[in-house]
Order: C-alpha cells, then sequence, then structure tokens
C-alpha cells in the first residue's frame, strides 16, 4: 500500500491534469495545427460544413456526384457545425478537438480507478496527456472522431460497472446517455469499444460480485450488464436509424483499398515506426510490465487479455489473428485507432508502474518518468516533420476555390489530381460539385468502387487501380460533367494530354495548372437510390445531437455523488499491491 | 503458474508475429535461400527494381561487372522524361522458357503501372550460374544511355495562334467559327461482349481543330441509351487536312441491342504547332517474340526537342478500304531527336489476317508543352 503521507500516495489533482492538457495541447490547437498537418482534418471540416448549411438534410451534392452523411454518424461533425456559427469552421474543429482531450484524461482517471487506486488512476491520466497515440491521431491523422468518442466510452464505461453492480438507475441512464453519444461520434469505436473496453470491466464486475457477495451473484451482474447491452442496441439502432438504412441499403462491396495499417510491420520497417513506435512511444518499454502485472493480479487480468486484442489488432497485417476474425471487414478498417485503444487500456497498469517507481525511486523515476512521458509526445510531434509520409493538407487552396466561385465554373463538376487530403478544403469553400471525395465508404460510382483505389486526386500512389480508375472516370467526363481538372502534380499530364483536356491556367507560379475539356456540358444530378428520406433527415438532425446534450443534463441532474475517504477494512482479499474499487454513483 | 497467463500471451505474440511473417514472406516470394533456381533469382532482381533499388539489383547481375550502371538505370527507369520515368513495377509474371545445368532462359512479363494507365513489357532473359555460392544471376544485356552530339537543328514549322478576345475567353470558346471537319468512316463491331465503334475523321478546314468524338447507341424505339467518347483512342489536335482514326468501346453490349449510332464530332479553334514532327518509319506486320501479331515500326522526331511520350494510333484496312480495326501503344522511351525508337502495336489474330493496308500515325505529349 501507498503511504498516504508520501507526495506519491496522493492522486495528482484532476484540474492539475486538465490545466495540463490546456498547456500542452491548447497552443497546438490555436495554431491550427491539426488542419495544416493531419490527414483527415479537412475531411472533418468538409462534413461540418455541410451540416452548417444543411443541418436536416444529410445528402451532400459536393462529392461523388451526391452521397449521403448518413454513412458517417455525425455528432462530431455537428458540434463543429454548432460551434462554427460563432467562430468559424477551424476554431470550431479546434474547440471540439480540444473537448475531446479535456475529456480524454477525465475518462482515463474514472476508468482507471475501476481497476486500480486513486493514485495510479491519476497517473493514468496524466499519461493519457502525452500518449504518443493521441498525438499520432489528432496531429498526424486528423481522427476527430476516434479522439472523441474514446473518451466518451471511458467515461461511460464506469456508468456501466456500478449499473452492472449495484443496479442504481442513475448510473444506467447516464452510461447508456453518454454511450449513445459515443456511438453517435463514431460507429467504428462503437462496434469495437464495446467489445474491448464493456467486456473487461463487465468481467470485472462480475468478479468483484463474487468476491463480495460470493456464491450465484455475479448472474444478476451478468443479467445487469445484458440489460444495459440490450438498452444500448435499441438506443443505437433508433438513434443511428438512417446509418444502418444506408447500410443495409448499399453495403460496403467494393475493392479493398489498400492502407499502410493493414501492412506487415516487420517487412515494412517504416511503416512500423509510423504504426507502433510513434504511437506507444515509450510505452514499449513499460509492455513487459503491462504484460507481467497485468497477468499475476487476478483483478486485472480482463484488462490484460483486452489490452492484448487490441495490441495484436494494432499490429495490423504483421499477425494474421485480425484477418481471421475480422474476415473481409480486415480490408475496410485501418487499425491505427487500435492502437490508441491498447494505449487506454494500459494505461491503469503504467499508472501502477509509474506510482511503484516513484515510491522506490522518488527523483530517478520522477526524471524517467517525465523524459518518457515527453519524450513520447516529442516524437509523435517530430514524426509529422521528421516523417516521409506527409499530409497535404495545409497547401494553399485559394487560388482554386476562387476559380471555382467565378464566372459560373460551380456550373461543372471539377477533380483535383496530386491534392491529396486539400480536396475537402476546396470543397468546403466552393459550391462546385467534385466527382471525388475523401470519404471511402460513400462512394457509389462505379468508377471508383470497381476499382481497389481511394480518392482519384491520389490516384498514382495506387498504382494500376488508381490509374485504372481515374482513366475510368475520365472517360465519363461528358456524363458528369466533368469539365475542370486542377493539376498539383504534373505526373497526371500525359493522360490528360491525351485524353483531350488542355490547360487553361497556371497558378502559384505553376505549381497549379487548370485543365478543361470543351465539351462537357454543365453537371446535372445524378439520380441515386441512396437519398435519405426527410424524415432521416430529421431523425438525424435531431437525435445525435439529442444524445450529447442529455448525456450532460443527466450529468448535471444526476450527480454523481461524492465519495468519502474510504478506509479500507481488513481483510484485503489481494496479496497484491492496493486496488481500490470506486464507490457508488 | 503466476504469471502463466503472461507467458501464454507473450508466446501467442511471438508465435502470431511468426505465422505472420511467414504468410507475408510467401505472399513477397522471399525465400529462405536466396536464388537457388533461375525462376528466383529473376524474381530477386525483379523485387529490388520493384523498390527501385538500383545498386542493389546491378550487384545482383551475372555480369555485373560489365553492365553501365547509368544504362542500367536508363534501361528500367528511364530517362529523358519519357513513360518509364512515370512508371512504376507493379507485378510481374516468370516463366521458365528452358533450362540446363548452368544456363536458362527465362520470360518474364513486367506490368508497369504508369502515368497513362497499365502497361506490360515482355522480355527474355538469360540465367546461368555464377559466383563462389554456385547461385544463379541474371546476365542483363549490356546497353548505352542513348547520346546525342551536339548540334543545331533548324526548325520551319506551322504555327497557329488564337486570340481570345479579353481575360474572360477561354480556349476553344472564342467567337471563332469552329474549324470543318468531317466523320469520313464508321463501321460498328461486336467484340468480346463490347460494341466497337470505329472510323475516321478528316479536318478539312485550314486551322487546327480540338477534336472529340462522341457516340449515342440508339435502341429500338429511338432512345439513346449509352453515350461514350473516343478519349485516348484518336488524336485531339487536327492540324489542316490531318485524318484521324477513332475508336469507341461500350463494354458489356451486343449488337442486336442497338438500331442505330449517333456520332458527334466535337470541334473547336485552338492554337496548335505543326512542330514537333513524328515520322513512322519501316512499318511492317510480324509476330513478335510471344507469338502475337503486332505492327512494327519506327518512330523518327524529326525536330530539335525531346518528345517525352509518343502514342502511337494505327488504323487497319481491309480489301474494300474498310476501317477494320484502331489500335494503339504508348512508347515508353522518349523520342531523342533524329533517333529511331521502335514501337509495336498489337493486333488481334483475325484482324491482322484481313489487314490488306496500315496507317500508323503519333500523337506526343511533350512537357511543358501543354
Amino acid at each position: 500500500m501507498i503511504a498516504e503521507r508520501s507526495p506519491v500516495g496522493r492522486p495528482i489533482p484532476l484540474l492539475l491534469i486538465l490545466l495540463l492538457v490546456a498547456a500542452v495541447h491548447g497552443p497546438l490547437l490555436l495554431m491550427q495545427l491539426p488542419a495544416k498537418a493531419s490527414y483527415d482534418t479537412n475531411f472533418h471540416i468538409f462534413f461540418a460544413s455541410h451540416y452548417a448549411q444543411h443541418w436536416f438534410n444529410p445528402w451532400n451534392e459536393k462529392w461523388f456526384a451526391g452521397f449521403s452523411q448518413t454513412t458517417y454518424p455525425p455528432l462530431g461533425h455537428q458540434l463543429v457545425a454548432l460551434l462554427s456559427y460563432a467562430v468559424g469552421l477551424n476554431a470550431a474543429y479546434g474547440l471540439v478537438q480540444f473537448l475531446a482531450l479535456l475529456l480524454l484524461p477525465v475518462g482515463v482517471y474514472r476508468f482507471a480507478k475501476l481497476w486500480v487506486d486513486d493514485t495510479s488512476a491519476s497517473y493514468a491520466a496524466l499519461g493519457s496527456v502525452f500518449l504518443g497515440a493521441v498525438a499520432f491521431l489528432v496531429y498526424s491523422a486528423g481522427q476527430l472522431s476516434t479522439i472523441l468518442a474514446a473518451p466518451l466510452y471511458l467515461n461511460a464505461v464506469p456508468y456501466f460497472y456500478h449499473w452492472a453492480r449495484h443496479g442504481k438507475l442513475r448510473s444506467l441512464l447516464k452510461g447508456v446517455m453518454l454511450g449513445l453519444a459515443a456511438a453517435s461520434v463514431h460507429h467504428v469505436t462503437l462496434l469495437f469499444g464495446a467489445i474491448f473496453f464493456a467486456i473487461p470491466v463487465l468481467w470485472l464486475a462480475w468478479m468483484d460480485e463474487r468476491a463480495e457477495a460470493g456464491g450465484n451473484s455475479g448472474t444478476k451482474v451478468l443479467l445487469r450488464g445484458a440489460s444495459f447491452a440490450a438498452l444500448m442496441i435499441v438506443g443505437v439502432a433508433v438513434v443511428l436509424l438512417p446509418y444502418w438504412i444506408s447500410i443495409l441499403q448499399h453495403p460496403i462491396k467494393q475493392i479493398p483499398i489498400p492502407h499502410a495499417s493493414r501492412s506487415n510491420f516487420l517487412f515494412n520497417p517504416l511503416y512500423g515506426f509510423n504504426y507502433f513506435v510513434v504511437p506507444y512511444g515509450a510505452m514499449i518499454l513499460a509492455l513487459p510490465f503491462i504484460l507481467f502485472r497485468g497477468a499475476s493480479v487476478p483483478r486485472l487480468r480482463p484488462l490484460l487479455i483486452s489490452f492484448w486484442f487490441a495490441f495484436i489488432f494494432g499490429l495490423g497485417g504483421t499477425t494474421p489473428l485480425p484477418k481471421w476474425l475480422l474476415g473481409r471487414a480486415f480490408d475496410i478498417l485501418t487499425f491505427e485507432r487500435f492502437t490508441l485503444w491498447a494505449s487506454l487500456l494500459a494505461l491503469p497498469i503504467v499508472g501502477l508502474l509509474a506510482v511503484d517507481l516513484l515510491r522506490r525511486y522518488p527523483r530517478a523515476a520522477a526524471t524517467g518518468l517525465s523524459l518518457a512521458a515527453v519524450g513520447t509526445f516529442a516524437l509523435a510531434m517530430a514524426w509529422l516533420d521528421m516523417s516521409p509520409f506527409h499530409a497535404t493538407g495545409g497547401l494553399n487552396v485559394d487560388s482554386v476555390v476562387s476559380f471555382l466561385n467565378r464566372d459560373g465554373h460551380d456550373r461543372y463538376r471539377y477533380l483535383t489530381l496530386g491534392f491529396g487530403n486539400a480536396l475537402p478544403k476546396i470543397s468546403t469553400y466552393t459550391e462546385a460539385p467534385s466527382v471525388d471525395g475523401e470519404y471511402n465508404s460513400a462512394r457509389l460510382l462505379p468508377e471508383m468502387t470497381d476499382y481497389g483505389a481511394a480518392q482519384l486526386t491520389s490516384a498514382k500512389f495506387f498504382g494500376t487501380a488508381g490509374m485504372d480508375s481515374l482513366r475510368a472516370m475520365l472517360k465519363h467526363a461528358n456524363r458528369y460533367g466533368l469539365k475542370y481538372i486542377f493539376v498539383h502534380d504534373q505526373y497526371y499530364e500525359p493522360l490528360l494530354v491525351f485524353a483531350g483536356w488542355r490547360q487553361i491556367e497556371t497558378y502559384d507560379g505553376g505549381t497549379i495548372t487548370v485543365w478543361s475539356k470543351e465539351d462537357v456540358a454543365p453537371a446535372r444530378k445524378i439520380e441515386s437510390d441512396a437519398v435519405p428520406a426527410p424524415w432521416e433527415g430529421l431523425l438525424w438532425g435531431i437525435l445525435p445531437i439529442g444524445t450529447a446534450f442529455l448525456s450532460v443534463l443527466f450529468l448535471i441532474l444526476l450527480p454523481d455523488r461524492r465519495r468519502l475517504p474510504q478506509v479500507l477494512m481488513v481483510p484485503v482479499r489481494t496479496n497484491d499491491a492496493l486496488y481500490v474499487r470506486e464507490g457508488n454513483s | 503458474m503466476k504469471y502463466g497467463l503472461a507467458l501464454t500471451l507473450l508466446f501467442g505474440i511471438l508465435l502470431l508475429v511468426a505465422i505472420g511473417w511467414l504468410q507475408s514472406a510467401k505472399a513477397a516470394g522471399v525465400s529462405l535461400r536466396a536464388q537457388n533456381t533461375p525462376e528466383q533469382a529473376v524474381q530477386n532482381l525483379l523485387r529490388s527494381v520493384r523498390e527501385k533499388n538500383w545498386p542493389k539489383a546491378q550487384a545482383q547481375l551475372a555480369n555485373a561487372n560489365q553492365v553501365d550502371s547509368s544504362a542500367f538505370v536508363y534501361d528500367l527507369a528511364g530517362g529523358d522524361g519519357s513513360l518509364r520515368t512515370y512508371s512504376t513495377l507493379e507485378d510481374s509474371e516468370v516463366s521458365v522458357l528452358h533450362q540446363d545445368a548452368d544456363d536458362a532462359l527465362v520470360r518474364v512479363k513486367l506490368n508497369w503501372s504508369t502515368a497513362v494507365g497499365s502497361l506490360s513489357d515482355t522480355r527474355d532473359l538469360k540465367v546461368v550460374r555464377r559466383g563462389k555460392e554456385n547461385d544463379w544471376k541474371v546476365f542483363w544485356p549490356v546497353s548505352q544511355v542513348p547520346k546525342l552530339p551536339a548540334q543545331v537543328m533548324a526548325v520551319n514549322y506551322l504555327r497557329w495562334d488564337v486570340v481570345n478576345r479579353g481575360p474572360e475567353g477561354e480556349w476553344g470558346t472564342a467567337s471563332i467559327d469552329p474549324p470543318k471537319v468531317r466523320i469520313i468512316s464508321m463501321n460498328a463491331i461486336e467484340r468480346n461482349d463490347s460494341v466497337i465503334v470505329m472510323g475516321e475523321v478528316v479536318n478539312e478546314d485550314t486551322i487546327p481543330a480540338y477534336l472529340n468524338v462522341n457516340a449515342a447507341l440508339v435502341d429500338a424505339n429511338g432512345v439513346e441509351f449509352r453515350h461514350e467518347g473516343s478519349f485516348d483512342k484518336v488524336s485531339h489536335i487536327l492540324l489542316p487536312s490531318q485524318v484521324t482514326p477513332y475508336l469507341i468501346d461500350f463494354p458489356k453490349l451486343q449488337l442486336n441491342q442497338l438500331k442505330q449510332v449517333r456520332m458527334d464530332a466535337n470541334v473547336a479553334a485552338v492554337p496548335a504547332s505543326a512542330d514537333p514532327v513524328i515520322g513512322v518509319m519501316n512499318q511492317r506486320l510480324e509476330t513478335n517474340t510471344v507469338g502475337n501479331k503486332v505492327l512494327a515500326g519506327e518512330l523518327v522526331n524529326q525536330s530539335g526537342q525531346t518528345v517525352n511520350i509518343a502514342h502511337v494510333l494505327a488504323t487497319c484496312y481491309d480489301n474494300n478500304g474498310k476501317v477494320i480495326w484502331v489500335s494503339d501503344e504508348y512508347v515508353d522511351r522518349a523520342l531523342l531527336p533524329t533517333t529511331p525508337q521502335p514501337f509495336a502495336v498489337d493486333l488481334p489474330a483475325d484482324v491482322a489476317a484481313r489487314v490488306q493496308r496500315f496507317r500508323v500515325m503519333a500523337n506526343q505529349y511533350t512537357r511543358g508543352a501543354s
């Protein structure tokens, strides 16, 4: 047990950790670093811009000659849209991202308290501020939804535990509502969060109940767990009904698109560095401790096993297990988010390690742990510059936007080549529609789904599949009203020349050229059976955002009972270090 | 047993990583014992080519000391802005044609992903046993980087400019009457589950024309149900009196599903130049090493600037002068001034048997001249 008089024996105040979040991430977000350096930020801002203009109409004509935004849970984007009315889109994105980063240590702290003592939990929360996986996903990947959904789940699962253990209705309400809010942010986290976070917690609740009450009392826990799950299933089915309708109507049948996170990292050391070393950072050194401490303490075993699976999944194609378990879904998912979940699952045990070290070697451990945390974060940030993979989201596209917004050019569809993830930035600020887009799951045009390539703007990186897809689209330029092509990579010029496009303008010292085809008529609406019904738009505009408001309302109206300092009564039923169970809430 | 779970999980990770490594190694064609067959020797070489690791690739050659490094790289990676410089080796098909104790002949089909689509290149490579370890190694044909003598070339060619009304005018939209262009032939056939429409267009005007040929298929009810364009199977810039073939492909269709074909040649006046002039020499029908019929010949760039990518369009006629096939081929080597560059355009065997006459023209892409 950790001595209460030692500074290490006291939990770090959560407020202090939140201030640290503000100090570490605040300036980076104020600089709008994700919009400049990350892959997906512009995509999320684009989705948000649509909600800002058409809250109740999820049909977006700007990409893929029309697609439904009900193919992606909307809450994160809707929050950005709401805030954008006050501060603009970019700052609104930063604010929502900041909110997610603030919620993360709170969630980690509450989640870790289920497994370890308050002090270790607070160190786990502190560690979450410097997680390489978080820095990687926020500033390099730009995965707002993953980063926002994870803390919502982390905050929901303690309520799940308390409902399962004690059957308090307020825990059920708050847990379900937070879970629904998380599901409304990110569908992939919904599907896997349940497995990686909820199942070990249910297992823990069952173990704790049996340890305290004995006999068959565990059955009650399982029944309550099942009732929670049933409510969640019904809730998610209703709140995300338009999503399920679109998925059932158009299941993802497109040819798999390669992604580096599915590689075997041993065969691609650079990918290994990008998806393993950078996200885990110094936590790699703690892996043996996580494994052996997690295995030696019975209460930590569910957490360890869940971590083990998330860890293996995070290795992508390095092991065959993800492919075996996921089947075809393996070729649809990307696996960097599993590394985040593995890191979050490991944090409670890492918190224990930190406290152990600080107790034994106060000065050396404090220095070492600080260096490890800061070094991990610094590596992830430095990797933004050192990495050979660079997002192009920061590209200046003002000239392209200006061209499209003048002289009726937006009557035609356009295509960008070599713009990477600057494409959504163009789409956000022009009404002109494109045949391309950055969200693979929403694509229905056969010129794209029949080939194993993602965005046309990055066609060359997908080899023959990408270039064949581009050829197929250019062949049907007249059908789609595709008149203008913006080129930011000379690689694409030969094909345009031989296919009959002519260069008409040059911008930014020749780095961007505009190409046009003479015989293309203005774009007309492409009929699609994927257009959501008006009632779906209404549901989509009300229910997901409603879960966020209701979650806040429940948290205010049904506050957690403040726990009095707890003295553990003898006998303690374990030989291990102290693992305090959280009181009722 | 306190750490039994930890050891189990650790063993599980190691086992899974080992299985993953073996699976990936198998998929990548990596073998533990390198180059113990001619096929493996070629595959190892091609893996280095795919990785663009030229020193490693050259080191694997049996005649590494005789092969000039720059010529080796020029051969595989291209140069002078040629199509090969816009290419990546995507995959390859290797088959052993002949093998003795110490040498073998291996046929390799290299599938390249290029800036204009996929291209294939078939080569027969000699593979021999060499070195202390008696490994199989590829014997690479010795070549040289083409070098031109310094010279001055006089150019004398026609050039047409279009003067727009103002900044709002875009190319081809100026108030200039479009050049007079006529579709002089059209032939619709059915082939491999596709309907193919082909023919020729002539520019009858005295100014160059920008051209796009489109076809609409009309069903028995008089409704247009499919539209396609000629895409790159046409020369889009047509100089005065010049004739271009066109070919339009309608996949997954049968001829009996249509009643009529409506042709549309969209024309506009554009600035153009007669330079660079590309001559087509020594045209002939022959059979290539794989046994396919090809229309072969040489392209000669008669101007002083390098043509980076040439695109050959071949029109085949039967004994009645009817267009029976249009074939095309991108040349993956740059056309250096006055230096002949071979080309070979594939022809279907049945078409080759009926061809009485053919005509070849070349489009071109020159970097910075768009």
